[in-house]
């Protein structure tokens, strides 16, 4: 499943260094205290969250460190 | 997918990996047209051109020794295989010792810096690609290929394969860079990662380039 993330996202994603040609690799934290560890974030914008997960408002996304 | 003939197998045998598991190879077909590809464990073999569905199947869907099984046997499909040189997988005919050196992912490599009229290439599924800025810059931390590793991407599923890239939409809009001399890069080569083969060349622009530097995309075909 793929979100859309909101323009503020994006543009802090857009200053961070890639994981590789055209994505980077993250992690998501919501504001309910869930989760998303080392998910795909597609052209800065686009992530790919699991099909089941409900995505409720980001609290913070940082680049995920392996 | 195929898997090869004990005469094949022993072939490949004596001649170097490519990287740890693996031979770059090209591939001479029945009808004589040669393909590149992969081959793992010098008995399985997978061609660039092969659907990206077979592609993704290996390794994470079937274990290693599933696929080996249900693979077709080479017979008279391939005549012949030769091992990529080194120097065709890193391509910028460095002595052995900064070959080595790139072995590894661009990102653990030592940064170093362009030349003057270096050119570098950017597959993205994204026309409208955001580490492109205005400007016509790259951000600092984007990534790239060499001109002469982007040769061997006729394609944008080709692209998803060669990079290993997490998104199996074919990227098929094709930028091109041409930084300042002296622009901070780091190279490396792709490690296989998510259900891709990997093995082309990759650089990281650590700093970003400077304006008017990018150009593009066009557009190559999807498959």
């Amino acid at each position: 499943m793929r979100i859309k993330l909101d323009k503020r996202w994006s543009k802090l994603l857009r200053e961070l260094p890639e994981s590789g040609m055209g994505y980077q690799r993250v992690d998501v934290r919501l504001v309910d205290g869930r989760e998303l560890k080392n998910v795909v974030v597609l052209n800065a914008e686009e992530l790919e969250a699991p099909n089941d997960f409900a995505l409720t408002e980001i609290k913070d996304v940082s680049l995920h460190k392996p | 997918m195929l898997r090869l003939s004990d005469t094949l197998r022993r072939n490949l045998l004596t001649q170097p990996e490519t990287g740890m598991g693996y031979q770059r190879v090209d591939a001479t077909l029945r009808d004589n047209k040669t393909e590149r590809g992969l081959v793992f464990n010098a008995e399985l073999l997978v061609l660039d051109g092969e659907a990206q569905a077979t592609r993704r199947s290996y390794p994470y869907n079937d274990p290693y020794s599933i696929l080996l099984k249900s693979a077709p046997q080479s017979g008279v499909e391939i005549r012949a295989l030769r091992v990529l040189p080194r120097e065709g997988v890193a391509f910028r005919g460095l002595e052995t010792k900064a070959l080595e050196k790139k072995a590894g992912s661009a990102k653990d490599a030592a940064t170093e810096k362009t030349k003057a009229d270096e050119v570098f290439k950017r597959f993205s599924a994204f026309p409208n690609d955001h580490r492109v800025n205005a400007d016509g810059s790259l951000s600092p931390g984007s990534y790239a290929t060499t001109e002469e590793d982007a040769k061997n991407v006729k394609t944008g599923s080709d692209a998803v394969a060669r990079y290993a890239l997490p998104n199996s939409d074919p990227a098929s809009y094709r930028f091109t860079i041409k930084p300042n001399k002296d622009t901070e890069i780091q190279y490396g080569t792709v490690e296989a990662a998510n259900g891709q083969p990997g093995g082309g060349v990759e650089v990281i622009f650590t700093t970003g380039t400077q304006a008017k530097t990018v150009t593009g995309p066009d557009k190559i075909p999807d498959k």
